[in-house]
């Protein structure tokens, strides 16, 4: 479904991604872990766009996206992202929010999308907060409202970027439940955590990044148990051992 | 009661019309300029934000030579210049001209300003939804900007409103202009003329500062 082929990314001279080839498969949770500065953030946003490769291929559903004739928005409606500073509207209720992108993009009715949008925040647990505006909302409430919105359009794939770090850690467990329940739905995902009793539990794949290449790739039990990769293993006993 | 004679003197209702006349201009060339810098100003803003190659590169020019020269040669140019390359303008339009020009630039920064402001993960969250650049703008960026500039725009209105004493220098016939030709005729009216003329300056740009106000509390 989203597959890297021999991807590079540089900026001027630094180069953030290295030659990653990586396949994700449909319904897949994969986790992406990784020092700081890995490029484990910049690898999540090239899937949608939002940084340009420099050399390799990077196709979802066959659609290559740096292609000058893919239509991007028409990619990214197929694409759902949740980002670490949720980036609600402050001047649009939540159910605004919400029915944007369904009613300009996807050119819903208003009824129809904010239909759609009392289910999703019914789903994230929050329907009573539907009038209310992102500013009287907790973070951990913030961060549902943000799955909610990339829930609307109804996407086969969701991308985390670090969705509980900027959290206040007794929040982090209603936003990691909301991903769990997706998870288990067959929701295709691709998470850029420190989370790791998440990525333990969750992930059908745990990627290991540092200095912008994939060092280890391996099923969580696998990989928390024995990683193959020294750094993995200095990396693993910083995190866990903290 | 020698001090307060003038003021009896001058306050006839013939020189009350002439005054409002005036003011009537001054109102008139105000409003119509704050109307079309406002949507130059605001596009050529949102164009500059936009980073189009060349485009925004070319308003810079045009607007930074603008900011920097005085809002009177501007009016002198566009009164006394332009008939030399054939751009002949009656009085009105020449001023409405100038500060249109002027205030358009003025304007323009302050919106982009207010649009730099929002930060950058706004329109990220707009793009990856699959909103394309321009309904980012519309939905996103623009309105949350536009609650932001309202307190330094409508100082900028003020300011233009009290810039269209300016062209008195080519004779629009506004409000400070006719007062000088009724405290021409006697110097004892000088004082009063200019009390009545400020007060009313002074009563439509303090009730705009009172409508910017009330838009700030609101958003809060």
């Amino acid at each position: 479904m989203i597959v890297f082929n021999q991807v590079n990314k540089f900026y001027g001279d630094f180069q953030v991604l290295k030659d990653i080839n990586l396949t994700i498969k449909q319904g897949e949770v994969v986790v992406v872990i990784g020092p700081s500065g890995s490029g484990k953030s910049t690898l999540l946003r090239c899937i949608n766009h939002l940084e340009t490769i420099s050399d390799g291929t990077l196709t979802v559903n066959g659609i290559s996206v740096g292609d000058k004739k893919t239509d991007i928005n028409k990619l990214r409606r197929n694409i759902g992202m949740v980002f670490q500073h949720f980036y609600l509207y402050p001047h649009k209720t939540v159910l605004e929010n919400i029915t944007l992108a369904p009613m300009k993009a996807l050119g819903q009715s208003e009824k129809e999308a904010k239909e759609t949008a009392r289910l999703y925040l019914d789903k994230v647990g929050i329907l009573d907060k539907a009038e209310s505006y992102p500013s009287q909302l907790s973070g951990g409430q913030q961060q549902r409202v943000a799955i909610a919105r990339g829930l609307a359009m109804k996407p086969e794939i969701m991308l985390f970027d670090e969705p509980t770090s900027a959290l206040d850690p007794e929040m982090i467990g209603e936003v990691l439940d909301v991903m769990k329940t997706l998870a288990r739905e067959g929701m295709t995902m691709v998470v850029v955590t420190h989370e790791m009793g998440f990525a333990r539990e969750v992930a059908d794949r745990i990627v290991f990044m540092d200095a912008g290449k994939i060092l280890e790739e391996a099923v969580p039990a696998e990989f928390y148990e024995n990683p193959r990769e020294e750094r993995a293993r200095l990396f693993l006993s910083r995190i866990l051992n903290h | 009661m020698d001090f307060l004679a003038p003021f009896i003197e001058v306050y006839t209702p013939e020189h009350f019309k002439f005054l409002l006349e005036g003011f009537g201009v001054t109102l008139k060339v105000a409003a119509i300029s704050i109307v079309l810098s406002f949507i130059i100003g605001g596009l050529i803003g949102t164009l500059r934000y936009a980073r189009i190659p060349v485009v925004s590169q070319l308003l810079a020019v045009i607007v930074e030579t603008i900011r920097n020269l005085p809002l009177l040669l501007i009016i002198f140019f566009t009164y006394f210049a332009l008939p030399e390359i054939g751009i002949e303008m009656e009085i009105t339009t020449a001023a409405i001209a100038a500060l249109t020009v002027f205030e358009s630039a003025m304007l323009s920064e302050i919106i982009r300003s207010g649009l730099n402001s929002i930060e950058k993960g706004q329109i990220e969250a707009g793009r990856a939804s699959g909103l394309n650049y321009i309904q980012t703008l519309r939905y996103i960026i623009l309105p949350q900007a536009l609650r932001r500039m309202v307190p330094p725009i409508v100082s900028q209105f003020i300011s233009l409103l009290k810039d269209t004493s300016l062209a008195v220098v080519i004779a629009l016939p506004d409000l400070l202009h006719n007062g000088q030709i009724i405290y021409a005729q006697k110097g004892s009216y000088v004082i009063p003329v200019f009390v009545i003329v400020a007060l009313m300056y002074f009563i439509v740009n303090y009730a705009l500062s009172l409508v910017a106000r009330r838009l700030e509390l609101k958003q809060s």
